[in-house]
């Protein structure tokens, strides 16, 4: 019979099939970051409770990491709120025996950005993490599912195993060729612009289509990631000679005899020829152009040659307050081009877009010149940031005039305090452009790296098509 | 966890789309410790409760007096969309919401809602809009969820049906945690994990260091 890539993933893993609605799957590896997994192990403690298998956990420090002052170890965190959530993640790491990738290690960085990086996220393996983007790993060919920081990463710890009810499956495909300066993160906001913030709520996607195929692994990082701004927790690839290539020779990837072996299994996993899928869209690549958000949803994006709605002229009345709601936080006019819109600061980091290949498209629209606002670029992990240093990535965005950071989620969601201030507003290249994501009151246009790069340039949104030489 | 079986309370409406987690918890309170029921309510919605100066925004629906007691809540659209933190779902437990009725809601936020004992139920549009017109008629006015019968019952008394997987349902109403529950399987999972090894040795494990 032939089924898809999530269903043969799925069905691997089914300890229990309940007939009441939800299955009982294993999981094979559970990432867990600091952000409230110290609710999940003061639980356990409570309860008595260990870890089943902690050598199928990594716990990783990134979301309260402050990217400055590592050399002096946590007494470099001036927040001593941030330091102790830091504290508390080492200390139940400890306590629960649990490997452990903390603020001093050789391979600290965005869990989502390590994982594949050391050949921990392979193909058909179930994945689970305290972290809504856990999708990303999904690129690979895992099913990487999101879990709560509280009661279910208490369960994957006591159990290794997880309740899920089946999603549906949806296929988007995208075909033909990009064009220049179109990226990956240019392909997922086009798709939930179309879809919405609820769009794929229930569904397991999977990206397809030759524009998918012809990608880096990069970019099929980028786009998995993005899943749930389109609202699905599940988003994955099929795994093919690009994954086969970015998986050989990882730490954790297998070697030898057991290459071979993993080789011919995970060949069997793509979607078979006649799968049929619960639901299917199409796009055409050749249509897309870079985009950026103007609103207060990831779904409140354009074109940059578009410009800001009216909502006086949208006639869905849910429709119309949200947007009328997003503007008045924006500070926007309706109908002003976005590439008029002036920006204050810029961000070049997070799971979305950190890794070497978004660095090095941002390097290209700032080598030579200078950002006319502050800005920071924070590396997606240690390795990114040695890589970028030997390709000297740094010394231009040190001569732009931006901030060369350690790794961390950074100024993506602020737990770590580096945040935009009240009433600012900032080019990012992150996942999220809600109400106080980047702190209260701040204000955050997504796009990709090269185009916050341009609008660091500029000093507001700009099309990087426009800059000469890129 | 406390069960849930029929619960009958003042409903407020939230007439506000695409609140996400961030904003039901923000950022800066997901660094409190938690006893179950305490420490997370004050934090719920709190940008949109108050002001940049901690004063109550009185012109916000949960802020008028009617409401004080309201133990459901008729949101709007991706209500909890974004952010996976379950420290969402704990600011609404805390602030004292023990159900949520709405057109649609992110799925990672619904999980934890309903692992957490809240009950939270989608409903088609037509009757959240209906339900709100009847709760700005009657401010304070009641609803009453009979999760046993999976009906939902307005304000003026009519009745509508609503879904949820019979494995929560099940664990909703007997108060059942999920580990519990599970554990019930261990057998199954020895089992399984020992096949799993076998069949696939290469799967990646961590040291500590």
């Amino acid at each position: 019979m032939s089924r898809t890539l999530f269903e043969k993933v799925w069905s691997e893993h089914v300890v229990v099939v309940s007939p009441q609605g939800e299955e009982l799957l294993y999981v094979d590896f559970n990432l867990i970051n600091e952000g409230q997994s110290f609710l999940a192990f003061d639980q356990l403690r409570i309860e008595k409770r260990g870890c089943r298998r902690p050598a199928q956990h990594l716990a990783v420090t990134d979301h309260y990491l402050p990217t400055i002052n590592r050399e002096r170890g946590t007494a470099g965190m001036a927040n001593p709120e941030i330091r102790r959530v830091v504290e508390m993640l080492d200390e139940n790491a400890t306590e629960f025996a649990l490997p452990h990738v903390g603020w001093h290690h050789h391979d600290q960085g965005i869990a989502h950005v390590i994982a594949p990086e050391l050949g921990i996220a392979q193909p058909g393996m179930l994945i689970t993490c305290n972290d809504s983007h856990t999708a990303t790993n999904g690129a690979v060919g895992a099913l990487a599912v999101p879990v709560g920081g509280g009661n279910q990463l208490r369960h994957v710890l006591a159990t290794q195993t997880v309740w899920l009810k089946k999603p549906k499956t949806l296929r988007i495909s995208i075909d033909g060729r990009l064009p220049e300066s179109v990226t990956a993160k240019d392909v997922i906001l086009s798709i939930i612009r179309a879809i919405g913030v609820g769009g794929a709520t229930g569904y397991a996607v999977e990206y397809a289509g030759s524009a998918i195929r012809s990608m880096s692994m990069e970019g099929r990082l980028t786009v998995c990631n993005m899943s749930i701004e389109a609202g699905a927790r599940i988003g994955m690839i099929g795994p093919d000679d690009t994954t086969f290539q970015h998986l050989a020779g990882r730490a954790n990837a297998p070697r030898g005899a057991d290459w071979a072996r993993a080789l011919a299994y995970w060949t069997t996993l793509p979607t078979d020829a006649e799968a049929a899928f619960d639901r299917e869209l199409t796009f055409d690549a050749t249509k897309l152009a870079p985009m950026v958000t103007w609103g207060t949803s990831p779904e409140d994006c354009s074109p940059v040659d578009g410009a800001v709605p009216d909502p006086s002229a949208i006639g869905d009345a849910d429709r119309r307050r949200h947007v009328e709601r997003a503007l008045d936080y924006m500070r926007l006019t309706p109908s002003t081009p976005l590439e008029q819109v002036a920006i204050d600061r810029v961000f070049i980091g997070s799971c979305t877009n950190s890794r070497i290949e978004d660095l090095r498209a941002a390097a290209v629209v700032l080598e030579g010149r200078r950002a006319v606002v502050p800005g920071m670029v924070s590396p997606g992990s240690s390795a990114v940031k040695r890589q970028a240093e030997a390709e000297g990535l740094d010394r231009i965005f040190l001569a732009a005039g931006l901030e060369w950071r350690d790794s961390g989620c950074s100024m993506c969601n602020g737990s770590n305090g580096e945040i935009v201030a009240p009433g600012e507003r900032c080019a990012s290249t992150t996942n999220r452009n809600f109400e106080g994501r980047q702190g209260r009151g701040a204000m955050t246009h997504i796009m990709s790296p090269a185009m916050v790069a341009a609008a660091a340039v500029f000093g507001r949104l700009a099309d990087v098509r426009r800059l000469s030489g890129h | 966890m406390q069960p849930f079986t029929v619960l009958t309370a003042i409903a407020a409406p939230l007439e506000i789309p695409k609140i996400d987690t961030g904003m039901i918890l923000p950022g800066r309170y997901m660094r409190r410790h938690r006893r179950p029921g305490h420490d997370y309510g004050e934090a719920f919605l709190y940008d949109l409760r108050f002001d940049e100066a901690g004063r109550p925004r009185e012109d916000f629906v949960l802020n008028m007096p009617v409401y004080r007691e309201a133990r459901i809540l008729v949101t709007d659209g991706d209500f909890g969309c974004g952010s996976s933190r379950e420290g969402a779902a704990f600011a609404v437990l805390d602030y004292g919401l023990r159900a949520l009725v709405g057109p649609s809601f992110g799925e990672i936020f619904q999980v934890n809602c309903i692992q957490n004992g809240i009950l939270a139920i989608t409903v088609a549009e037509a009757i959240v809009h209906d339900l709100w017109r009847q709760l700005r008629a009657e401010p304070g006015a009641e609803m009453t969820i009979d999760l046993p019968r999976q009906v939902l019952v307005a304000p003026n008394g009519t009745t509508h049906a609503f879904e949820i997987s019979a494995l929560r349902k099940d664990r909703l109403v007997r108060g059942i945690d999920d580990i519990d529950a599970t554990l019930a399987h261990a057998d199954a999972i020895d089992s399984f994990e020992r096949a799993r090894r076998a069949a696939f040795p290469w799967l990646p494990t961590a040291r500590r260091e």
